[in-house]
């Protein structure tokens, strides 16, 4: 599988290898899971080769945590994949050690540090939160101020990995705080980093949406086949027939809308659109398909509500709230008042 | 009466241009011949009348920006359909009326070109594209509205001709249009699904009785049409009878799926006139920097983005030589759905005006309420929401009716 190229590579070719995987990790724990994946080729997808990666586009680790969504994979696959290719080219090593799974990486969504340079040290100070399986990691990324970041050691002195409320309990989310933590200075990314992380994880954070979605509706689907009230399947009542049809048009939403998001000319709007409606959408089918499993749906034991709060996890890591105001507040800006433009277009 | 005098059209088609090229050209032409009159989102806008409405698109055919795809043997430009979805895209960004022959282009256009015979096409389809022909649909009748399997207007066939009988209702332009594409009953009612056959009915023939109805925008946008021993030569029947009904659905699919490819875009233009015009208004300058509606205009923006992805999905689906089917279904949901969740928006903010005769506002809500109220038709016609919920729940997610 590492030796593959992007020349004829379809991302969908990507699916079967990472369903497969992800299905052998259900009873591994993180660090067994990382050398698993490394072992498929899955944690470098969009990697150079120099670091032992693939180097393919975004469009090829879409299938890869789609599949890490459908199958509910308790490890912080989209942040793996996305820092292998963010550490690069300021800190190979590591990010070689990503793609090998020998370095267990995540990122800190929310949150920001203050930084300051010590001579050859950078001094850092504050909390962040909302980073993926930070207690079992060896670094966490954490933004600094607005755009850059840098790679911390979750053993460094004055790193404190705290437990946060959080619903996704396969991937629990931490807050870290950070009391003068010292680290080397080529350990800090440029500006643009996160700017570049974020727009790619909204892509991601849609694809991960997209595989519980998906699981979610063929659940339901499979449920109101073989459920029976009145005599008759339940897939004989209209409502539930309606209900079922809408989470397919939501469902085929976030999918056309992945695609267009890693088309070529996909900018930031593309971009956020995608993650916004993947959250809008993949709340509506796992809360549409717990509903249609009755009483059912509301047990433990019926995988739905796994993917609910995943699919709530990841709305709440990529501020769907917020960003929905800023891209209409973007949206806004970009327009003048009538009284300058008698005609607009 | 104004002529529109255009640009030398041969700018837009001279060449084989493609691509970015192609799409310049275009805009070009469109923005230097669209009549400021014809912008809905003009203070100079006055509704044009039919024979403005049929100059200007006969005017945009010659420029290459009706009949992309068609063959040229008939008329067409013989583009690929990725140009047709780039003249779209242009064609939606100006706020201009929507075509008097849409029906003609999009409905009957297409279905002539799949089951028309060679003299049909050479007959028909130039005069659509350049508009001596309009085309009404008529499908709906008053006792066949979703249950389009039970249509009552009845054709039998004599020698060489048939004679049509029966009464149409909610057919769009009918009043103003030359030929009807009826979609008759050949065999028993029982038989529903089967013989159905398709016509093109010429509306002045003997015993066509057009009266139009008022809608609720005030207007006459549709007529009930009643054909009274109509004849009809067989040289006038599209496809095989008993063809009819698999006919009609393709109509359908083409119409749920690829019709009015421009709606993404018009729609992204009718949300920067929205914010436009509520810029220019202290109290709605006001209130769309405030999170809730900054949060509601982010949720068009979303909307949009997904039609955009539905409409290009399709293209690609297209291109690649797939028949759409069912998944038209998907579009048209979602366009329609979005585009009454936006009309409300725009009411609810241009409400709240603060200088409600500032021209800016006057302009923005005669075009809004308009397109407000004629949104309501969007989860209607081609399909009600509840029937294309139906198809998909039947024929994409094969859900089981049986017991
Ligand atoms: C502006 C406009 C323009 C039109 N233009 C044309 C035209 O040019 N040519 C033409 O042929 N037709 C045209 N139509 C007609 C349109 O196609 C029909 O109105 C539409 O198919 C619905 O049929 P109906 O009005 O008879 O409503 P009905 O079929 O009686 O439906 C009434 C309500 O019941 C619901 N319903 C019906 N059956 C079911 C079911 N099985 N399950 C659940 N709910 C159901 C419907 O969704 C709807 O909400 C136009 C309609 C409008 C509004």
């Amino acid at each position: 599988m590492t030796t593959l190229t992007g020349e004829g590579l379809q991302p969908s070719e990507f699916a079967v290898t990472a369903a497969r995987a992800v299905a052998d990790c259900a009873a591994l724990g993180p660090r067994e899971q990382a050398k698993h994946l490394a072992n498929d080729g899955l944690l470098g997808v969009i990697a150079s080769q120099d670091v032992g990666g693939l180097d393919l586009p975004l469009a090829f680790a879409v299938p890869v945590v789609a599949a890490a969504g459908s199958g509910l994979l308790g490890f912080p696959l989209m942040e793996s994949l996305l820092l292998s290719r963010a550490l690069q080219d300021t800190l190979p090593r590591a990010a070689e050690a990503v793609v090998s799974g020998e370095m267990l990486a995540t990122v800190a969504w929310q949150g920001s540090v203050s930084a300051e340079r010590e001579g050859e040290s950078v001094v850092l100070n504050g909390w962040v939160a909302r980073a993926a399986c930070a207690r079992d990691a060896d670094c966490v990324l954490v933004r600094i101020g607005s755009g850059a970041a840098a790679l911390v050691p979750t053993d460094s002195e004055g790193v404190v990995v705290e437990d946060a409320a959080g619903l996704d309990l396969t991937v629990p989310e931490h807050t870290v705080r950070l009391q003068g933590v010292t680290i080397p200075a080529v350990s800090v990314l440029p500006d643009s980093t996160w700017t570049l992380l974020g727009s790619d994880a909204n892509v991601l954070r849609a694809a991960a949406i997209l595989g519980s979605a998906e699981t979610c509706l063929a659940m339901a689907q499979e449920h109101a086949s073989t459920r029976r009230q009145f005599g008759r399947a339940l897939s004989y009542n209209q409502a539930l027939r309606h209900s079922l049809a809408r989470q397919k048009l939501a469902l085929e939403g976030i999918r056309h809308a992945i695609t267009r998001s890693v088309g070529e000319t996909a900018g930031s709007i593309e971009r956020d659109a995608v993650f916004l409606a993947a959250a809008a959408y993949g709340c509506a089918i796992s809360e549409g398909a717990l509903q249609v499993h009755g009483g059912m749906g509301f047990t433990w034991d019926v995988p739905v509500h796994r993917h609910l709060r995943r699919v709530r996890a990841l709305q709440a890591q990529g501020d769907a709230s917020g960003s929905l105001a800023a891209l209409g507040r973007r949206t806004i800006a970009a327009i003048a008042p009538a009284s300058d433009v008698a005609v607009s277009g | 009466m104004t002529v529109i005098e255009t640009e030398s059209p041969e700018a837009a088609t001279a060449g084989e241009l493609s691509g970015e090229p192609y799409r310049v050209a275009m805009r070009r032409w469109l923005r230097a011949n669209l009549p400021a009159s014809f912008r809905s989102d003009s203070p100079a806008f006055s509704s044009p009348g039919l024979t403005q409405s049929k100059e200007w698109e006969a005017a945009m055919y010659r420029a290459g920006l009706a009949g992309i795809t068609w063959p040229k043997a008939y008329g067409g430009h013989g583009r690929t359909l990725r140009e047709h979805l780039i003249a779209n895209q242009e064609i939606g960004a100006l706020a201009m009326p929507e075509s008097v022959n849409s029906i003609g282009k999009e409905l009957a256009g297409p279905i002539i070109l799949a089951v028309g015979t060679e003299e049909q096409k050479h007959r028909f389809l130039p005069a659509i594209l350049e508009m001596r022909d309009i085309w009404c649909q008529g499908f709906s009748e008053p006792e066949a509205g979703s249950d389009l399997a039970g249509l009552r207007t009845r054709a039998a066939r004599d020698g060489d001709i048939w004679r049509i009988n029966g009464q149409k209702i909610w057919t769009s332009g009918a009043y103003r249009a030359q030929r009807c594409l009826v979609l008759a009953r050949t065999g028993p009612l029982e038989d529903r699904h089967r013989g159905l056959a398709m016509f093109a009915v010429r509306l002045d023939a003997k015993g066509v009785r057009v009266r139009p109805i008022k809608s609720i925008d005030g207007r006459e946008s549709f007529c009930e049409v009643f054909f009274d021993d109509v004849e009809v030569l067989q040289s006038d029947a599209l496809g095989a009878p008993d063809e009819g009904w698999n006919a009609a659905i393709r109509v359908l699919e083409i119409e749920r799926a690829t019709n009015r490819m421009y709606r993404a875009w018009r729609f992204e233009n009718e949300l920067r006139h929205l914010i436009s015009a509520c810029k220019s208004d202290p109290a709605l300058a006001q209130l769309v920097a405030n999170r809730h509606y900054e949060a509601r205009i982010g949720e068009v923006v979303v909307d949009i983005e997904v039609l955009k992805a539905h409409v290009e999905t399709a293209v690609d689906a297209l291109v690649n030589g797939d028949r759409i089917g069912a998944r038209g279904s998907l579009a048209k949901l979602h366009w329609s759905e979005a585009h009454q969740r936006f009309a409300a928006l725009t009411l609810e903010l241009l409400a709240q005006a603060s200088l409600p005769q500032l021209p800016a506002v006057q302009v923005a809500r005669r075009r809004f309420e308009a397109i407000y109220l004629q949104a309501r038709a969007e989860t209607i016609y081609a399909g009600t929401t509840e029937i294309q919920l139906g198809i998909i729940a039947d024929r994409i997610l094969q859900l089981s009716k049986g017991k």
